[in-house]
């Protein structure tokens, strides 16, 4: 607080500060303790007991940090809470260890800084403090900003090659082949400088025939990047009139600084969308341009132009020559060979002997007659053959004599069955005349012829064979041989003594009655 | 009639145009692509178009022309000859 009084050595040594002249003093990054200067001016003017307003306060504090602090300082920091305002001035803060410094760049400042500035970016920058009095907040006014470490315009490079790379306009995909013979090449340089020279000696010294348009455009300084942009849209446009088959684009060497126009996005741009290819030519063997990345071929010096942009008319004009002679060879050797074929036709038997084709032709034909011959007698023969060989296959078959064997056979057969057949036919006419003998001897009738006869009981019709067979006066008939009845009645049944029957032992088996 | 008729043609190619042209009939007659009477005309007009690349390279023209936007071109440097282009 400023009401508290310093000591008078405080104050002596506040007021002997006070009074060094502004810009010996070096910002040392603090953000606090200039109050006591405000104390110090207070206490010199004894008005410890006068009221003030806001407004005047901060007034007062401006005056004082603008009576003694330097009007430029340089301070080194690191970017932090980087804003873009609509207005287009740009409001941040740079930070150290341990204090952050609020800084306002405006529009017009800004537009000098050729890199992009980003938080975490180490920056020196240039400017004064100014306290805003409304707010009773300082802030450095930065009219500088630098890059720490590299310098701006390398950074801004470095930037802008990464930027056009990610958009891929220094694809290869996108270069334009070159002309092979440019006829009409367009150079895009200062009218002033070397380089015009430069480009178009190199160009001639290889290739004379060709014709060479300058489009004078300024290579350096503000508006340079726009103005060489605009002369390759320009040409592209009314390229329908002008023919250029190509362009070159350069200057010569400089510093980065002279040489920026070709690392503008402008160009870059202009370069990318040309139709005409386009070969860069800028500076020393080791400037590299955004123009050089983004043509269609870089040429490292504008003395070096012409080898990229044109052939050499010694190896043209040999080339020619070698297209002569192959055409000349080739026709020649055509001719010969043409020449050389209707010989060998001429010479050829048919033209020598024209009747050696129709004699070749009939020698042909009695040749085929031949081979007809020879080839039906070999059919015929074949044929005859086969024929003869069937028929001894027949005859080994033999068929009459397989039918005399059959015949044999057969009657052997014959024979023996009816052998056997007689055989057995008398076996069995024995065996009968046996039985008929036999049967003939059994036969009851016999007996009758023999003296022995059969009587029958006449009521019953039953053979008699015993007494009991009979009743007294019943008639009996008896049958002697050859037929003969006789009929007789029972008058007694008597029975014999058994000494008597040995005279007759088989009437008893028979059942016969013995006479 | 043909013949001028074709030695106009050929002047008015590029020499892009009449050297692609040219190694075109070289290849053709070497490989035998085309009848005897046509290699001889085929002959005739590489011939011709080896003269007229021979007179294109031989043009040492060694001269700069300016053009400008939209203004006429003027002659810069050597003053023999008249300008081509207008802007």
């Amino acid at each position: 607080m400023w009401c508290a009084e310093p000591s008078h050595s405080t104050y002596r040594a506040l007021q002997s500060r006070a009074v060094v002249k502004p810009g010996a003093i070096v910002y040392n990054g603090s953000g606090q303790g200039d109050s006591r200067w405000v104390a110090t001016k207070f206490m010199h003017t004894q008005t410890r007991t006068r009221i003030y307003t806001v407004t005047q306060v901060n007034s007062l504090v401006k005056e004082v940090l603008d009576a003694n602090l330097p009007a430029w300082i340089t301070v080194k920091g690191e970017i932090t809470d980087w804003k873009e305002h609509g207005s287009g001035h740009r409001y941040f803060s740079l930070k150290d260890e341990e204090s952050v410094l609020p800084c306002a760049m405006w529009r017009t400042s800004f537009a000098r800084v050729k890199f992009k500035p980003a938080n975490g970016l180490a920056v020196v920058v240039s400017g004064n403090i100014d306290l805003y009095v409304p707010q009773g907040r300082y802030k450095l006014i930065v009219e500088e900003m630098m890059p720490a470490g590299v310098g701006a315009l390398q950074l801004a490079f470095e930037q802008m090659v990464r930027k056009l790379e990610a958009e891929g306009l220094f694809s290869d995909a996108h270069k334009k082949p070159l002309p092979k013979y440019p006829q009409r090449i367009g150079i895009l340089t200062s009218e002033s400088g070397a380089a015009v020279d430069d480009v178009a000696d190199s160009v001639h010294n290889r290739w004379p025939c060709t014709r060479l348009y300058l489009y004078p455009v300024p290579v350096q300084g503000p508006g340079a990047a726009e103005a060489i942009a605009a002369a390759i849209a320009d040409v592209n446009r009314r390229n329908a009139r002008l023919k250029l088959d190509l362009l070159i684009v350069g200057r010569g060497g400089g510093s980065l600084e002279d040489l920026w126009a070709f690392n503008e996005e402008v160009l870059a741009r202009a370069i990318y969308a040309s139709r005409i290819p386009i070969i860069s030519a800028v500076g020393h063997e080791v400037d590299v341009t955004v123009a050089d990345l983004v043509a269609d071929a870089r040429a490292s010096t504008p003395t070096k132009a012409g080898v990229v942009a044109v052939p050499n008319v010694e190896d043209v004009l040999s080339d020619l020559v070698h297209q002569e002679k192959r055409l000349t060879g080739s026709v020649r050797a055509r001719h010969d060979i043409s020449c050389e074929h209707l010989q060998t036709i001429l010479a050829s038997a048919v033209f020598r002997t024209p009747m050696l084709a129709v004699l070749n032709r009939e020698q042909h034909l009695d040749d085929l007659a031949w081979d007809l011959g020879d080839a039906m007698r070999t059919v015929f023969l074949r044929t005859q053959k086969l024929m003869q060989d069937y028929y001894e296959q027949v005859a080994r078959i033999e068929p009459h004599r397989l039918l005399g064997r059959m015949t044999v056979e057969l009657n052997e057969l014959k024979s023996r069955s009816l052998a056997a057949v007689t055989r057995v036919l008398s076996d069995k006419e024995l065996k009968i005349t046996a039985g008929e003998n036999r049967l003939a001897a059994l036969n009851p009738k016999s007996v009758l012829n023999r003296g022995y006869s059969i009587t029958m009981n006449k009521q019953t019709g039953r053979v008699v064979r015993t007494a009991e067979d009979v009743q007294t006066d019943d008639l009996l008939v008896t049958e002697l041989a050859h037929d003969n009845l006789i009929e007789s009645r029972v008058t007694d049944r008597l029975k014999r003594d058994p000494a008597a029957d040995t005279e007759s032992p088989d009437s008893s088996d028979d059942g016969r009655q013995t006479p | 009639m043909t013949e001028r008729k074709s030695r106009d043609e050929i002047s008015k190619l590029t020499f892009e145009q009449a050297i692609h042209q040219l190694k075109d009939i070289v290849s053709k007659i070497e490989q035998g692509e085309i009848p005897l009477q046509d290699s001889l005309d085929q002959y005739e007009k590489g011939m011709a178009l080896i003269k007229h690349c021979r007179d294109i390279l031989q043009k040492a023209e060694k001269r700069i022309e300016k053009i400008s936007k939209e203004e006429p071109p003027e002659r810069e440097k050597e003053g023999d000859s008249e300008p081509r282009l207008k802007g």
